[in-house]
């Protein structure tokens, strides 16, 4: 059998970063990530931090990569702007959090999974490769087996190997917590359901319109009317030349009142002021006519779609700096005029040709879904098992406090912490459960993200506080003046944060995560304060069978879902809440389709969930 | 040790690529040339995979080789990204044109000398047959030329390097019956036609890292491809010029009949309207012809 001497399951951002921090510490690894490649199955928000904390040290992504992360990563746009805002129908009323965003923060970028984990694989990869170990995708880990002191890896797709300690990165729905007996499944209480869409927006109306420089972002929140009723709240990202849209909704607030999540979606984007902010000009293809002979309209199809991607990507690079002087470097036009006058033939063409029309509308690329973790409720008291480490959204660990929305760092910060360990144990050959597990226990403990989720930072709500002082304290609601009113004064503040503490996370929680916050107070606000927007065209909003369509799949012949109760009530709530209705209703049975599953564990917590066999399922190209 | 290194030599071909919307037709039916992509061969690709399996299992050293117009390069260099060659050799000369099978073997063979600075290969791989001659010839007659013993429709292969034994396994058509699957042992050196259904599998760690390994290195190379690539004419390769080109060719070619043009029993139909529509038109379009299948 073979032997290495770190096995690091899933090729997330936590897993690579334990993968590159090992290599960086001259330890062995080899990693195995279940998709076809490295970031076909990762999908974030997403911003990814840089933090530095007043108290304690946080391990960031460039402690790891290296200062040149922020030079050479594929990173989208630095997050400079970040404004919360209610909303009831037409209104809206607008808080600027930048400085709340700001905190303790080296750095935000907008970020796409796919594209950035190919970079941090490339660079985890071949550091790795100089230690012997390395990157394995298309592999899915089946069991871990103890036997006489050897730990056993089992894949459905290599032959078995030993090595001496594992680092779980396998996700907010790890197998391998629940293979060890690690960790109960999460429960509903303690998740957060994620739907994103990717929209399209060349570059330089995005920065014109969001007002915004070359290389800077804005990050939107939205709550009120367009949560409908359900606690959590809209996202609006800005990247290079896409925007990230998406709803995150506490699951048992779903539970209780069911909704598709792409219904919460699609609300946020009839908003008036999402509407505007996501809009385009889109070429719209006129039927053709079927009177002429078979062969001339199948020709006009295909001269339409050439001509529509030609305009289509010409316009992309016309609206890009970059993009343009690629285009001027490469000798096809010599200036931008060129490009505009090439771009008005190409469209006279399709309008007098074709009839071709452009109207305003929005386009759609990718429709994704995930859990996320709510790291108050379900983070891991003990990340560890025997001498397997779980890191990031496995072992429970999101930040999830107010607008403070933080995952990727958390987990990167994690997987240093345990790769730091396993280093340890390497050096003195020492893997008992004290000596490995216990230290990266303590070592995760002491780190600043967990006391973030543990108590409220006083600093941070002075700072929440400041930029929502205008707010007339009536409209919070009686509930919350009083709050209001000890947070406001400076002697109170330490004291009621310290009383608050003392209460604990669990008996605040009810109180600041509910139906009010998150709806009632915002719809009252942008009511009484907000200003009406309108907006003026309608989006052609795609139905989930034409969002499904658009993502790609290698499906496998056995399904990786095995339902328990086909008529459990808990089941029957899936047929709405599976973000790709993979669930219908037969015979008063759920029945289950697995082919159009994008793996967002919804549905695990009653059901035998794994993750598909090696390659097989969603590969996403955002992310 | 480093003479115990096994020796992999591939000989491939640049084909037309025959691939959907890649390949144009003169208006009497036969290939327009001229305007027809050539890419490496699929039956040569498939032989690339099976060098690349060895170079993995083995730490092998790889050679690739070509006879061709000085374009055939390109073929080399899609071979280097497949098997992570350390060499390429082209062999390209205009005496060697209208060569049949057996002057081209005649090509091959002394090239397949000259690779690994002279030493005798351990394995040479060829693909089953191309796509544009389909006579499965020239690999067999090069194996003869060579004196190595010849295995065609192999679809796996192992080798014990230290004891210098190959076990191969074999599709073995039989007419009427199904293909026999037949495993060989035998003594390196061996020639090898690799039947297109091989799939190289790589089933333990180290083997998946040093796959990967291979993979980056060879899209490293090929990028460079140049730099590993030798050109010889007739004479650099030191063939006898009766025994090659149109001279050493003793086939004729009596008459060449076009394969008549498949009736269209296909009909494409578009189906417009929405999902739903969409869908419910062509389960009807399935059922109604099932029926009349039926019928």
């Amino acid at each position: 059998m073979e032997k290495f001497d770190v096995a690091i399951v899933g090729g997330g951002s936590a897993g690579l970063a334990a993968l590159k921090q090992l290599s960086n510490l001259g330890k062995q690894a080899v990693l195995l990530e279940s998709g076809k490649a490295i970031g076909s199955k990762s999908i974030s928000g997403g911003i990814l931090y840089s933090k530095k904390p007043k108290h304690g040290r946080a391990y960031n992504v460039e402690d790891v990569y290296g200062q040149e992360f922020v030079t050479e990563a594929p990173l989208e746009r630095s997050i400079t702007k970040y404004i919360l805002h209610a909303t009831s129908n037409e209104k809206v009323f607008s808080i600027d959090l930048s400085s709340a965003h700001s905190y303790q923060t080296n750095f935000a970028y907008s970020v796409l999974m796919n594209k950035l984990n190919t970079w941090f694989a490339k660079q985890a990869g071949e550091s790795a490769e100089k230690y012997g170990g390395g990157i394995i995708p298309g592999v899915h880990v089946q069991s871990i087996e103890w036997n006489n002191g050897a730990t056993i890896v089992e894949t459905n797709e290599l032959e078995r190997f030993q090595v001496k300690a594992i680092i779980a990165a396998d996700g907010v729905n790890s197998e391998i917590a629940e293979l060890t007996g690690a960790r109960q499944k999460f429960v509903p209480e303690e998740l957060y359901q994620g739907a994103k869409v990717i929209i399209k927006l060349p570059e330089q109306i995005m920065e014109q319109r969001f007002n915004i420089s070359e290389n800077d972002g804005a990050a939107h929140l939205f709550s009120g009317d367009i949560a409908q009723r359900h606690i959590g709240g809209g996202f609006l990202y800005t990247n290079r030349d896409t925007i990230s849209l998406g709803g995150v909704y506490h699951y048992d607030s779903l539970l209780e009142k069911v909704v598709e999540p792409y219904e919460l979606i699609n609300k946020l984007i009839l908003n008036p002021m999402v509407r505007e902010f996501v809009k385009d000009e889109v070429p719209q293809k006129e039927e053709i006519d079927k009177t002429l002979p078979k062969e001339e309209q199948l020709r006009i199809r295909f001269a339409v779609s050439k001509l529509i991607r030609t305009w289509q990507d010409l316009r992309q690079s016309y609206y890009s700096t970059s993009g343009t002087e690629d285009l001027i470097k490469s000798g096809k036009y010599k200036t931008r005029e060129e490009i505009v006058a090439r771009l008005d033939m190409i469209r006279k063409d399709l309008s007098s040709k074709y009839r071709t029309r452009f109207i305003t509308d929005y386009v759609e690329l990718e429709y994704s879904a995930k859990l996320v973790p709510d790291g108050k409720r379900c983070r891991m008291k003990k990340p560890n098992h025997k001498n397997v480490l779980f890191v990031g959204d496995a072992a429970g660990r999101g930040i999830f406090v107010g607008p403070r929305i933080e995952g990727i760092n958390v987990g990167i910060d994690d997987a240093v912490r345990a790769a730091n360990a396993i280093s340890r144990s390497l050096d003195r050959n020492n893997f008992d459960y004290e000596y490995l597990g216990g230290f990266y226990a303590h070592s995760v403990d002491e780190s600043p993200y967990t006391r973030d989720m543990k108590q409220i930072d006083k600093d941070y709500l002075k700072i929440f506080l400041n930029a929502t002082k205008d707010i007339p304290k009536d409209i919070i609601g009686s509930r919350y003046s009083m709050i209001f009113k000890l947070m406001s004064s400076e002697t109170f503040r330490g004291l009621a944060v310290g009383f608050a503490n003392i209460l604990g996370y669990d008996r605040l929680l009810p109180i600041l995560e509910s139906e009010e916050t998150y709806s009632k107070v915002p719809i009252e606000l942008a009511e009484k304060l907000g200003k009406r927007l309108t907006s003026d065209y309608r989006p052609s909003i795609p139905s989930i069978a034409e969002r499904v369509s658009k993502l790609k799949y290698d499906d496998d012949t056995v399904s990786h879902i095995k339902v328990n109760k086909p008529t459990s009530e808990f089941m029957k709530k899936m047929v709405l809440l599976c973000p790709t209705k993979c669930y219908s209703i037969e015979d008063n049975q759920v029945v289950l389709q697995h082919e159009g599953c994008i793996e967002c564990g919804t549905c695990a917590p009653e059901t035998q969930w794994r993750h598909p066999r090696g390659e097989k399922g969603i590969s996403y190209q955002y992310g | 040790m480093e003479s115990s290194r096994l020796k992999i030599s591939v000989i491939i071909k640049l084909e037309p690529d025959f691939s959907e919307g890649n390949v144009s037709y003169n208006s009497d039916g036969t290939l327009n040339r001229a305007e027809t992509k050539s890419i490496l061969g699929p039956h040569s690709a498939v032989a690339s995979m099976a060098a690349l399996h060895a170079k993995v299992m083995h730490g092998a050293d790889v050679s690739v080789g070509t006879m061709g117009p000085p374009i055939a390069e390109q073929a080399l260099q899609q071979s280097q990204l497949l098997c992570d060659a350390d060499e390429l050799h082209l062999y390209s000369d205009r005496i060697f044109a209208g060569a049949d099978t057996l002057a081209t073997a005649e090509v091959l063979r002394t090239g397949i000398d000259k690779m690994h600075d002279g030493e005798k290969s351990d394995i040479v791989f060829s693909g089953h047959r191309a796509s544009d001659g389909e006579t499965g010839q020239t690999g067999p007659q090069t194996a003869w030329k060579l004196g190595y013993p010849f295995f065609g429709n192999v679809i796996d292969f192992s080798v014990d390097v230290e004891n210098r034994l190959a076990r191969v396994t074999r599709l073995v058509p039989i007419q009427g019956l199904y293909d026999v699957i037949e495993e060989i042992e035998a003594p390196l050196p061996i020639f090898i036609t690799i039947h297109p259904s091989y799939k190289p599998t790589f089933t333990t760690v180290s083997q998946r890292l040093s796959f990967f390994k291979c993979q980056k290195e060879a899209r490293d190379r090929a990028a460079l491809y140049k730099n590993y690539l030798k050109t010889f004419t007739a004479q650099t390769l030191g063939v006898d010029p009766k025994l090659v080109g149109l001279p050493g060719s003793p086939t004729i070619v009596y008459r060449v009949e076009k394969i008549p043009r498949a009736k269209t029993s296909r009909m494409a139909e578009i189906i417009e309207g929405s999902n739903q529509d969409q869908i419910r038109a062509v389960a009807k379009k399935i059922t109604d012809m099932i029926k009349v299948k039926e019928i």
